[in-house]
C-alpha cells in the first residue's frame, strides 16, 4: 500500500510542473474575500464601476473565492460588515478626489480583525482607474507570496479595424478597458512591442506603394522606417534581448521567415519552402516556432536556425494557423470544423516540447490571437461567440479561464 | 555603520524608483505611504506622409481618368476556400485582364492585391491573400505580361468587400482586384 502511495506521489510530482496537464483545484478549498467600499467622493456608477474592475482582478489572480457583492462601509469601522463577517479576507478601499482632481484610493486587507496589508494610491484621473485596480490585485497577489502577475501591469498593443482598409493602433491595459489610439488614420497593421518596457513598437504601414515596417518610440513620438517588400512585411516576434527581429518578408511575392538584426540592419532568409511560411515566434537562441502549409494545410512546425532542420510540431487537426511560444511551451488555433459554408470552431491548444501531452484551453466560439505573457504564466486571447467578443485571459497553473466583453470593431492583430 | 548601510540602501531605492515613469509604480518601501500610479503615457503619432509620394506622382487629372478608366475594365479574380489556385472558371477573367493589361493598359504599372473571408489567422491570411495575388501574376506573366509591370500586395482579411456572415459574402472576399498604379 504504501509502495502504491509513493508511485502515486511520485507520479504527481514528476507531472507538477508541466502546464500541458489541467491542474484541478477545488474552489472550495480557495482562502474567501469580500469587498468593502468606503469611498467619500464620485458618483454611484463611478463607484460600481471601481468595485467591478476590482473584483474581476481579484478573481483573475485566482487566489480567493471573491465574494460579488457590493457592499459600503464607514473606512475606519473596527469590524467588517455583517454579511461579510465569515470571509477569510476584507478588501476595504476608499475613493476620495483631492483639489487637483487626482484620484487617491486607501485600502486595506482585513483578516481575523486586523490589516494585515495597508496601501495607499493616486493616479492623475478616474478616467485611468483600472490601472489603479491593477495595482491593487497585483500587491495582494504579491502579499499572498502566490508567483508574480507582473503580466497584470503591461499592456496591450492591438490594431483595431475602422472600415475596409482603414486601421488604427491602440495601446490598452491587459482587460482592454483602457484605450488610447496611438497611431490614427491610414491602414496600419501588427503592432509589435519592440521592447520589454514598451516603449517602442513596431508595426506595417501598407499605405504605401509597399507594405513598409515602421518602428515608433513612444516617448519622443519619432517614427523610422526599417524596410519594405513587396507583397508583405510583418514583425513577428522580438528576441527576448529586442536585437533581432523575426519577420515575414516576401520580397518576390514568397511569404518566408526572415531573421532581422537590428544592429546591423542586415536579414538573412530562415525559410526557403515554396508554400507558406509565417507567424515565427522564438523558442531559444536557436530555435524558431513557425506555421507552414508544407503538408498541404496549416500546421506548426519548429526549426534550427542554423540547419535545415524542420520539426512537425503538432499531430492533432488539420488546420493550426497561428501560433505564440515560450520557453519550452507552444499555445496554437486549431479549427476544429471545416466548413466553407457555415461557422467554425477554433479552439486554443497547449502543448510541450518535452511531452507529447496536448491540453485544450477553450471549448467553443471562434478564440484567436493567443499570446503569452512575458513568464508564460498566462495567454490572452480574444474569443467571438454568438455575436459577442471578449477578451479572454487563460491562468495555467489555475485552470481558469476569464472573460472580459469587449465592446467595439474587429482586432486585426495583437501583441502583450 | 549597520544604519548608514540601511539608510544608503533606502536612498539608493527612491533613486531608482523614482526612474521608472511608464509604469504604474509599486511602492515596496512602507505600507502607509502614498504611491502614485500612473496610467500609460501617450501621444497620438501622426501618420507619416506616406501617401505624398502617391499623391505627387499623379500629376495630371488625365492620366488619373485614363488609370480609372483601365481599371474598371479589369475583373477581380475568385478563389476556393482555403486554396491559392486559379480557378478553372477565372481562367477566361485572367486572360481577359491580360490582354487589358496589355492594350489600354500597356503604359501602367498592375498592382494586385489580395484579400481573404474571416476564417483564417491574422499572418497565415496575409500569406494566403498574397499567394492567390501570386497565383494571379504568374498567370498574368504566362498570358504575356511582363512581371516588372506587376507588384503585389496583400490586405488579409481587412479589406472585405461584404461583411454578412453567408458563404455568398465570404466568396466575395477571396479575391485578387485589380488597381492601376503611373
Amino acid at each position: 500500500m504504501k509502495i502504491l502511495f509513493l508511485s502515486l506521489m511520485l507520479f504527481a510530482l514528476s507531472f507538477g510542473g508541466d502546464a500541458t496537464i489541467e491542474v484541478v483545484k477545488k474552489v472550495d478549498s480557495l482562502p474567501s474575500v469580500a469587498v468593502e467600499d468606503s469611498s467619500i467622493s464620485y458618483d454611484d456608477t463611478f463607484r460600481l464601476k471601481f468595485f467591478k474592475s476590482l473584483v474581476a482582478d481579484l478573481n483573475v489572480i485566482s487566489l480567493f473565492n471573491v465574494d460579488r457583492h457590493y457592499r459600503t462601509t464607514h473606512f475606519n469601522d473596527t469590524s467588517v460588515v455583517a454579511e461579510n463577517k465569515g470571509m477569510n479576507y476584507v478588501l476595504r478601499y476608499k475613493l476620495f478626489e483631492d483639489d487637483s482632481g487626482v484620484l487617491n484610493i486607501e485600502t486595506k486587507l482585513i483578516s481575523d480583525d486586523k490589516n494585515v496589508l495597508i496601501k495607499n494610491y493616486k493616479i492623475k484621473s478616474k478616467k485611468v482607474y483600472m490601472f489603479l485596480s491593477h495595482a491593487i490585485a497585483y500587491d495582494i497577489n504579491e502579499f499572498m507570496g502566490a508567483p508574480s502577475v507582473a503580466w497584470m501591469k503591461r499592456k496591450v498593443i492591438f490594431s483595431r479595424v475602422v472600415s475596409p482598409r482603414k486601421s488604427e493602433i491602440v495601446i490598452a491595459d491587459y482587460t482592454l478597458s483602457y484605450q488610447h489610439a496611438i497611431v490614427k488614420g491610414g491602414f496600419n497593421v501588427f503592432p509589435k512591442w519592440a521592447n520589454k518596457q514598451q516603449s517602442e513598437f513596431y508595426y506595417t504601414s501598407l499605405d504605401g506603394t509597399k507594405p513598409t515596417l515602421k518602428h515608433i518610440d513612444i516617448r519622443s513620438g519619432m517614427g523610422r522606417t526599417l524596410l519594405s517588400s513587396d507583397g508583405m512585411i510583418i514583425c513577428s516576434d522580438v528576441s527576448d534581448d529586442n536585437s533581432k527581429l523575426l519577420l515575414t518578408m516576401a520580397p518576390s511575392g514568397q511569404p518566408d521567415i526572415y531573421m532581422y538584426d537590428v544592429n546591423s540592419q542586415r536579414y538573412k532568409r530562415v525559410t526557403t519552402f515554396s508554400g507558406i511560411d509565417v507567424n515565427a515566434q522564438f523558442m531559444n537562441d536557436n530555435t524558431i516556432v513557425f506555421v507552414s502549409n508544407r503538408l498541404g494545410y496549416p500546421n506548426i512546425f519548429s526549426k534550427n536556425i542554423s540547419t535545415d532542420e524542420v520539426e512537425q510540431m503538432v499531430y492533432y487537426g488539420k488546420s493550426n494557423s497561428a501560433c505564440s511560444a515560450r520557453g519550452e511551451y507552444v499555445v496554437y488555433k486549431a479549427r476544429e470544423t471545416s466548413s466553407a459554408f457555415s461557422s467554425n470552431t477554433f479552439n486554443l491548444h497547449l502543448i510541450s516540447t518535452k511531452t507529447d501531452f496536448i491540453r485544450r484551453l477553450t471549448a467553443t466560439g471562434v478564440n484567436e490571437f493567443p499570446r503569452f505573457s512575458k513568464d508564460g504564466d498566462a495567454i490572452l486571447f480574444i474569443k467571438n461567440y454568438k455575436q459577442q467578443s471578449a477578451l479572454g485571459i487563460i491562468r495555467l497553473n489555475h485552470n481558469k479561464n476569464y472573460l472580459f466583453p469587449l465592446k467595439f470593431g474587429r482586432i486585426q492583430s495583437m501583441d502583450w | 555603520m549597520k544604519s548608514i548601510i540601511l539608510s544608503s540602501v533606502v536612498t539608493a531605492l527612491l533613486v531608482f524608483s523614482g526612474c521608472s515613469s511608464k509604469e504604474p509604480i509599486v511602492d515596496e518601501k512602507a505600507d502607509t505611504q502614498t504611491q502614485e500610479v500612473k496610467a500609460v503615457e501617450t501621444e497620438t503619432v501622426s501618420t507619416e506622409n506616406s501617401t505624398v509620394a502617391q499623391n505627387s506622382t499623379m500629376n495630371s487629372d488625365t492620366s488619373e481618368l485614363a488609370m480609372a478608366n483601365v481599371e474598371r475594365q479589369l475583373s477581380s479574380v475568385y478563389f476556393d476556400f482555403d486554396q491559392f489556385s486559379v480557378r478553372d472558371d477565372m481562367q477566361n477573367k485572367v486572360s481577359t485582364d491580360a490582354a487589358v493589361a496589355n492594350g489600354v493598359g500597356s503604359a501602367f504599372t498592375v498592382k494586385l492585391e489580395g484579400n481573404c473571408d474571416e476564417w483564417g489567422s491574422d499572418e497565415y491570411n496575409f500569406a494566403l491573400g498574397l499567394k492567390r495575388a501570386s497565383a494571379v501574376k504568374n498567370a498574368l506573366v504566362a498570358e504575356g505580361v511582363a512581371s516588372e509591370r506587376i507588384t503585389m500586395v496583400s490586405y488579409g482579411e481587412s479589406n472585405p468587400i461584404c461583411a454578412d456572415k453567408s458563404k455568398e459574402c465570404w466568396s466575395q472576399n477571396r479575391r485578387v482586384d485589380f488597381k492601376i498604379l503611373p
